[in-house]
């Protein structure tokens, strides 16, 4: 599904005297089955940006089109289940969603609320229970009972499990270990292979330039820049205004630049810049 | 070298849980050392820091801080020597306001209040907060927060200061700002600070690095030593350092030192390489 | 969540924020007792005159007190309503069956309207220019003397501002986990009373959870900056009573006065 935000403006507490602007007339196009990164600054407008797409606020003014779904300030809170179905949503630390008694039945909430038979969520709860990468063993256990980070992966089984198009992801590794994390984010960029929409709200800048296709960076509540990682990070004007913090191997790059070493385009991943190196020493 | 913590064969069981989070552990920790414990998740690094502090007990073996034991006897004496800086800054933020959280600590000494507004004014202005004495924790960002909890440690003047996970929850911006002021505090006073930490960059500046896994030991070097194990760290859910990622992959095509080589050295080597050609 | 005006506290400065807070907590109970005293059209217009005499000095915009109103609109429409058609009269203007509307029966629910706006007006004025850690000191101190009945009033004073303290925390808490059931599906508010209350549990359970959880670890930290029982311990915050505050008090009872002589007149 196309997302395309048209002129939206969103302000908190409107007409009271405590008004505070979330989004500042924000134009996006999100496009249908690619990995975006959604980066910048804490309270710069990014998490009030993703919630619009499944209308968990709505905007002040403007449109956000999602699929052929229309939504507007008149948008109510009825019927959106068919929308909320499709655009799966892991908050930043999702664990504290957890509630059921069994991981399997917390897994199959929302699918089930989503209309899903029984029979089908179970089929769906030992599948995602896999794919987070935790065993089948763990359906009976209580939620309750595991460790932070393997309740982490049953609260994004919970979110997978409704097998929405579209999967928006709030810092999701948040607190992990480098290890858990790097699996965390496979685990998203082989959904995003498997045909899925994926949009992921994160400082690391690392993970931007290994990840995502495209990127678009909020600064107070307005988009800065949309467009790919690599022409992003080499655009001088983001950079100068501290708006954008560069990838390590970036970082190393420049650092090399002030050593004789020339780089048209910086490498903003590990790869791009041991390749630059080897061909720049080898002198050809 | 004096030692400061002692801790011998200690064991430590969550009592809903079968396997020990602390597994017949030892470690000597010196008097204003730097030592960062590093680990995956769940490992025992925050579990070691609780037992250090008395805040839960050991089921076996000894924990001495600066010669006391660790018991029912000398606990308020031995926490009056450290401080923990906790990681979730919305969890350990007592205070109503900046001043008032960085008081607390003080209060519980029953120290005068002269003294308090006194102590309380140069402990904001060690970590640059002093700007934001009357604010509310919630007007406040992540980084700002933890700067607080250091103030509140800082006041009542330990000599041990705990860092556990700290910075994990703080965007870029705040990591550094915790990270630099902890640096600060290393160079102006006299101080041992045990980090505890999954990130291998926030490490470098320590002089022992402890790796913990499930409950024990397994290594314990200094951070160049530790750092040469290379990909081997991923067994300990670390990540191999950023320079010898890169000197790894440049390995293959380019000539490189053996060991290993921080981001200075690297490049310094990649530019030695580069303009004999 | 957030829109709760009543009970909040907002920053500013004005002489009325520099009052004692225990002098404030103190003349606004007050004044909600002598309210009950105006009796007629010039002492009601008196104080709703003072009130606003007060709003206007305390340099906040008047539309916060108005929107203090809101949450108690039904209970005020419903007893002015009560009032307007139940008052009963001998020279009723309209007369259906059980209801009765008369100049008694509106004078009356005048009267009430404009209590509630006294009362409402007031107590808004105290929590806008109080914090509810001064709000928590003033409780304290006039709870003092149960010290010598055993009553731990310093420990009661720190959990209620520990308490207060992590209000705005939960609230923030609430809408994420609101959020994150929605997103899975979960409508608030649909179907019947039985659904209603079912669609709380995931809300209610995780609420808990962390509550808890953040319970446990303030303590670590509390315990680890060495707190033990509230014994020994000593007080950075403290109140100090100005000539300003004696000044208020000095107004409370002239108000006092002149609402006794109107009330007679």
């Amino acid at each position: 599904m196309e997302i395309i935000f048209k002129n939206v403006t969103h302000s908190y507490e409107a007409n009271s005297p405590l008004e505070g602007i979330g989004l500042n007339d924000v134009s996006l196009a999100i496009h249908d089955k690619k990995f975006t990164a959604i980066v910048g600054k804490t309270g710069s407008g990014k998490s009030t940006l993703v919630r619009h797409i499944n209308a968990l606020i709505k905007p002040t003014s403007g449109t956000i089109k999602v699929g052929d779904r229309e939504i507007t300030p008149e948008t109510n809170n009825k019927n959106l289940k068919s929308l909320r179905k499709n655009v799966g949503m892991v908050f930043q630390f999702p664990e504290s969603q957890l509630f059921e008694d069994t991981v399997e039945k917390d897994i199959m909430f929302g699918p089930m609320n989503f209309g899903m038979s029984e029979s089908d969520a179970k089929e769906s709860a030992k599948k995602m229970i896999k794919l987070v990468g935790l065993g089948e063993e763990y359906l009976d256990k209580s939620p309750f009972d595991l460790s932070g980070g393997q309740m982490r992966r049953v609260a994004i089984a919970g979110v997978l499990a409704s097998n929405p198009e579209t999967i928006i992801l709030d810092e999701p590794t948040a607190g992990l270990d480098p290890v858990g994390r790097k699996e965390i984010m496979d685990l998203f960029k082989n959904l995003q292979k498997q045909g899925r929409t994926i949009i992921l709200i994160t400082h690391n800048m690392d993970d931007v330039a290994n990840y995502a296709e495209e990127m678009v960076v909020i600064h107070d509540a307005k988009v800065m820049a949309v467009g790919k990682p690599k022409d992003i990070f080499n655009d001088k004007e983001l950079l100068t205004n501290d708006i954008l913090t560069l990838p390590r191997s970036a970082v190393f790059a420049q650092k090399l630049s002030k050593r004789d070493f020339s780089f048209p385009q910086l490498p903003i991943t590990i790869s791009e810049l041991t390749a630059e190196i080897k061909q720049q020493v080898h002198g050809d | 070298m004096e030692k400061i913590i002692s801790i011998k064969d200690v064991t430590y069981t969550y009592p809903e849980s079968k396997q020990p989070a602390i597994n017949n552990l030892s470690l000597d920790i010196y008097r204003n050392e730097w030592v960062s414990i590093v680990g995956r998740n769940g490992s025992g690094k925050s579990t070691l820091a609780k037992l250090i502090d008395g805040l839960i007990e050991s089921e076996s073996g000894t924990i001495f801080v600066d010669g006391q034991e660790v018991n029912e006897e000398n606990i308020w004496n031995i926490r009056s020597k450290i401080g923990i800086v906790f990681q979730n800054p919305d969890h350990q933020f007592v205070g109503a306001t900046v001043e008032d959280d960085v008081a607390f600590g003080l209060e519980n000494q029953g120290v005068p209040r002269d003294e308090m507004v006194k102590e309380v004014d140069d402990a904001l202005k060690m970590v640059d907060m002093q700007d934001y004495k009357t604010r509310d924790p919630q007007s406040l960002s992540g980084g700002q927060k933890q700067r607080v909890a250091i103030a509140g440690v800082l006041a009542t003047k330990p000599s041990i200061i705990i860092m556990d996970e700290s910075t994990s929850m703080l965007d870029p911006n705040g990591r550094k700002t915790v990270l630099d002021l902890v640096k600060q505090l290393r160079d102006q006073q006299d101080m041992t600070i045990i980090s505890i930490t999954h990130d291998i960059e926030e490490t470098e500046l320590s002089e022992r690095i402890v790796v913990l896994r499930s409950g024990e030991v397994v290594k314990e070097a200094d951070p160049k030593a530790i750092y040469d194990m290379g990909s081997e760290l991923t067994k300990y859910g670390l990540e191999e350092p950023f320079s010898s990622q890169v000197a790894s992959l440049l390995k293959d095509g380019i000539k490189l030192p053996e060991g290993y080589l921080n981001e200075e050295e690297l490049i310094e080597n990649i530019w030695k390489l580069s303009s004999k050609m | 969540m957030n829109k709760l005006i009543l009970g909040r506290y907002l920053p500013g400065d004005s002489i009325i924020y520099r009052l004692d807070p225990r002098g404030k907590f103190l003349i606004t109970f007050y004044f909600i007792g002598i309210v009950f005293l105006a009796n007629n059209v010039a002492s009601y217009g008196f104080l709703l005159l003072f009130v606003l005499f007060s709003v206007y000095i305390s340099k906040i915009n008047l539309g916060f007190f108005i929107k203090g109103l809101r949450p108690m609109l039904w209970l005020i429409l419903f007893t002015v309503l009560l009032q307007l058609f139940f008052t009963p009269s001998n020279d009723p203007i309209w007369h259906w069956g059980i209801l009765t509307l008369s100049t008694d029966g509106m004078r009356i629910a005048a009267y009430i309207f404009i209590r509630f706006v006294l009362i409402i007006f007031i107590s808004t004025l105290l929590t806008l220019t109080t914090t509810p850690i001064e709000i928590s000191d003033s409780i304290e101190s006039i709870l003092k003397p149960l010290k010598v009945i055993k009553f731990p009033v310093t420990q009661v004073a720190l959990m209620l501002s520990i308490a207060l303290r992590f209000v705005p925390l939960l609230i923030d808490e609430t809408t994420k986990i609101m959020d994150a059931q929605r997103a899975r599906g979960v409508d608030f508010g649909e179907g019947g009373v039985m659904q209603r209350i079912k669609s709380f549990v995931p809300i209610l359970i995780p609420l808990f959870v962390s509550s808890f959880s953040i319970a446990y670890d303030l303590a670590i930290a509390m315990e680890s900056r060495g707190y033990k029982d509230g014994e020994g311990r000593s007080k950075y915050r403290v109140l100090s009573w100005a000539r300003r505050d004696n000044v208020a008090l000095g107004v409370m009872i002239l108000i006092t006065i002149i609402l006794l002589f109107i009330r007679s007149y």
